[in-house]
């Protein structure tokens, strides 16, 4: 108890009575206390340059000096001081306590710190009984950190023990139609629109086919994770045949999962792999099959107007649809064909299979094509496992490419 | 097979002899039954267009998939020299002999898809493509790109 007055007094003597702060300062930390020869501090697997995350325990060495907590007299003796973003403070003084200025009075050699995102420096300076550096100062170097915004947890909203999310309908591993409607429920919470901060409320997140998003973040909103911000139970989704999974997870006022986090088990359901009931009436006019919207095929390479070589591998790209061999008839799915120096040929019939109408039935995503030197078109379009073009069809824009002179591509790879 | 070898140490030495014999007998049609190991193309190559190694991309990004000398045929369809993208999410390479796992970490393109839109959270995460035959098994000799990494931002 003396000594933490007489520690109060220091600071006193320090902040208040500005003039008498050298003799003050001789009076009653008389001769600084010396450290050892060679004493050094250090942080423990913490280098210079480091990304850290933004919660970090950091842990202090200390070498051919010891540890005592504050107010201990003892030679030889110290306690850390940890500076956050900040130069060290003048060695003469007690050091400040405030945030840039952590004190491990308790003789800590490790802290539990949070750090917001971006650069920061860290250094430790050892403080003696008084919390006034050593003569001389024991300090370490001062290290450079980037937290990584990616580990920057925001407040989360509390959610009560108990609470839960989960499905109505569909059951798990059931099979359903493309078209599936899903009914969610809420129990131990109340179920608000998004932006209503209230507490022990939230609103239902739909998560196709995805995993769990990051916890301590607004959950992403897209055709995977589907938002219900007006506070819905139930919604009809459309989903390509196949296996598919769905979760749910409580987001709160501002999308944020709680803490913890309510979400409901994965649930697996399955689409029929039978051609959904768009085919009849598509098909039924000329046997097209239906392709999902925003299907797209496309050249990788080359682009238009690309100058190539007269040996040039050129690669399909195919968005929202899948690749088959000619044969397997999988809704969603073709196979390339690429045609070359000719026009668009009709797209109700079989595409022609000749050297400008080159079929890929065995599900090839890319070729490697001979062309004489000059200006050629490109085109691709994909067709169903009789080769026929889907409907719509699925095409790609007619490329022009000039293919260099055979001398031209010599010279270049002999540099 | 634990549990043959203590039926085998129950049963004695020359019962031991018989089942060692069934099962060598058996042995020979089991393999291309149950894990016959499916033939890639010599030369198959398959790899990423996009991302690049090493590549910044935004949260929600494209993986573009390309394969050489190959064909991509959705799961279920046995044909010789195809077989489907399997994208390994910060995994590990997978046992080779067995199917492939499907969950978040291993995403299945069993339609045939070559590329598909995936969003990942901010931070470094590893990319790797691995083709698998009609029963998600990966090929012989196994047809595998280099793991890759990315910076999600």
């Amino acid at each position: 108890m003396y000594r933490f007055t007489r520690a109060c007094l220091i600071v006193l003597a320090m902040t208040t009575l500005d003039a008498r702060i050298e003799a003050g300062a001789q009076q009653l930390a008389p001769a600084k206390t010396p450290s050892a020869p060679n004493a050094k501090v250090f942080f423990v697997d913490l280098k210079d340059g480091a990304t850290i995350p933004s919660k970090l325990k950091i842990r202090f060495g200390i070498e051919n000096m010891e540890i005592a907590p504050a107010g201990i007299v003892k030679p030889n003796t110290g306690h850390h001081h940890l500076l956050i973003d900040t130069e060290l403070p003048p060695l003469d003084q007690p050091i400040p306590s405030d945030f840039n200025h952590v004190h491990f009075g308790g003789g800590q050699t490790e802290v539990e710190i949070t750090l917001p995102a971006g650069e920061h420096t860290l250094q430790l300076l050892l403080g003696d009984q008084a919390h006034i550096p050593h003569r001389p100062p024991v300090f370490s170097e001062v290290i450079h950190v980037r937290v990584d915004p990616a580990t920057v947890e925001k407040t989360r909203t509390p959610a009560p023990a108990g609470a839960s999310v989960f499905f109505v309908e569909p059951a798990d591993g059931a099979t359903v139609a493309r078209k599936v409607t899903v009914k969610f429920g809420l129990s131990g919470m109340e179920l608000v629109p998004a932006g209503t901060n209230k507490p022990n409320s939230g609103h239902h997140h739909l998560l196709i086919d995805a995993p769990l998003p990051a916890l301590d973040r607004e959950i992403p909103s897209d055709l995977n994770h589907v938002h219900f911000g007006r506070a819905q139970t139930e919604t009809e989704i459309t989903l390509t045949p196949g296996d598919h999974t769905l979760q749910l997870l409580l987001g709160d006022h501002e999308h944020l999962p709680h803490d913890p986090p309510i979400f409901s088990k994965v649930i697996h359901v399955r689409v029929a792999d039978t051609v959904p009931e768009k085919a009849p009436q598509a098909s039924a006019a000329d046997g097209r099959r239906p392709s999902p919207p925003d299907a797209a095929v496309y050249f990788i390479y080359p682009s238009n107007g690309e100058r190539i070589y007269p040996n040039s591998t050129i690669r399909f790209g195919l968005r929202n649809m899948g690749v088959a061999p000619a044969g397997v008839a999988k809704p969603n799915t073709g196979h390339h064909h690429l045609m070359i120096d000719v026009e668009t040929p009709p797209l109700d019939r079989p595409l022609p299979s000749d050297l400008n109408h080159i079929h890929f039935g065995n599900g090839q995503t890319e070729k490697k094509i001979t062309l004489s030197p000059g200006e050629h078109t490109l085109q691709l379009i994909l067709a169903d496992d009789h080769h026929i073009p889907h409907d719509p069809p699925v095409i790609s824009e007619r490329i022009k490419v000039t293919v260099k002179a055979v001398r031209t591509a010599r010279k270049r790879s002999r540099r | 097979m634990i549990v043959w070898r203590r039926s085998c140490a129950k049963s004695g030495p020359l019962k031991t002899f018989i089942v060692g014999l069934a099962l060598a007998w058996a042995a020979l049609p089991i393999v291309p039954v149950r894990a016959e190991p499916t033939a890639s193309a010599p030369g198959a190559v398959v790899y990423f267009h996009a991302p690049l190694d090493g590549a910044r991309v935004p949260q929600r990004f494209t993986v573009k998939i390309g394969l050489k000398e190959m064909g991509v045929a959705p799961a279920g369809v046995t044909k010789e020299f195809t077989g489907h993208h399997h994208l390994l999410i910060d995994a590990d390479m997978v046992p080779l002999d067995q199917p492939i796992p499907s969950d978040y970490n291993h995403i299945h393109l069993g339609n045939g898809q070559t590329e598909t839109v995936l969003t990942l959270p901010p931070g470094t995460h590893t990319l790797q493509l691995l083709l698998g035959d009609h029963q998600h098994i990966a090929h012989q000799p196994p047809v595998m790109s280099k793991k890759i990494t990315i910076y999600v931002r």
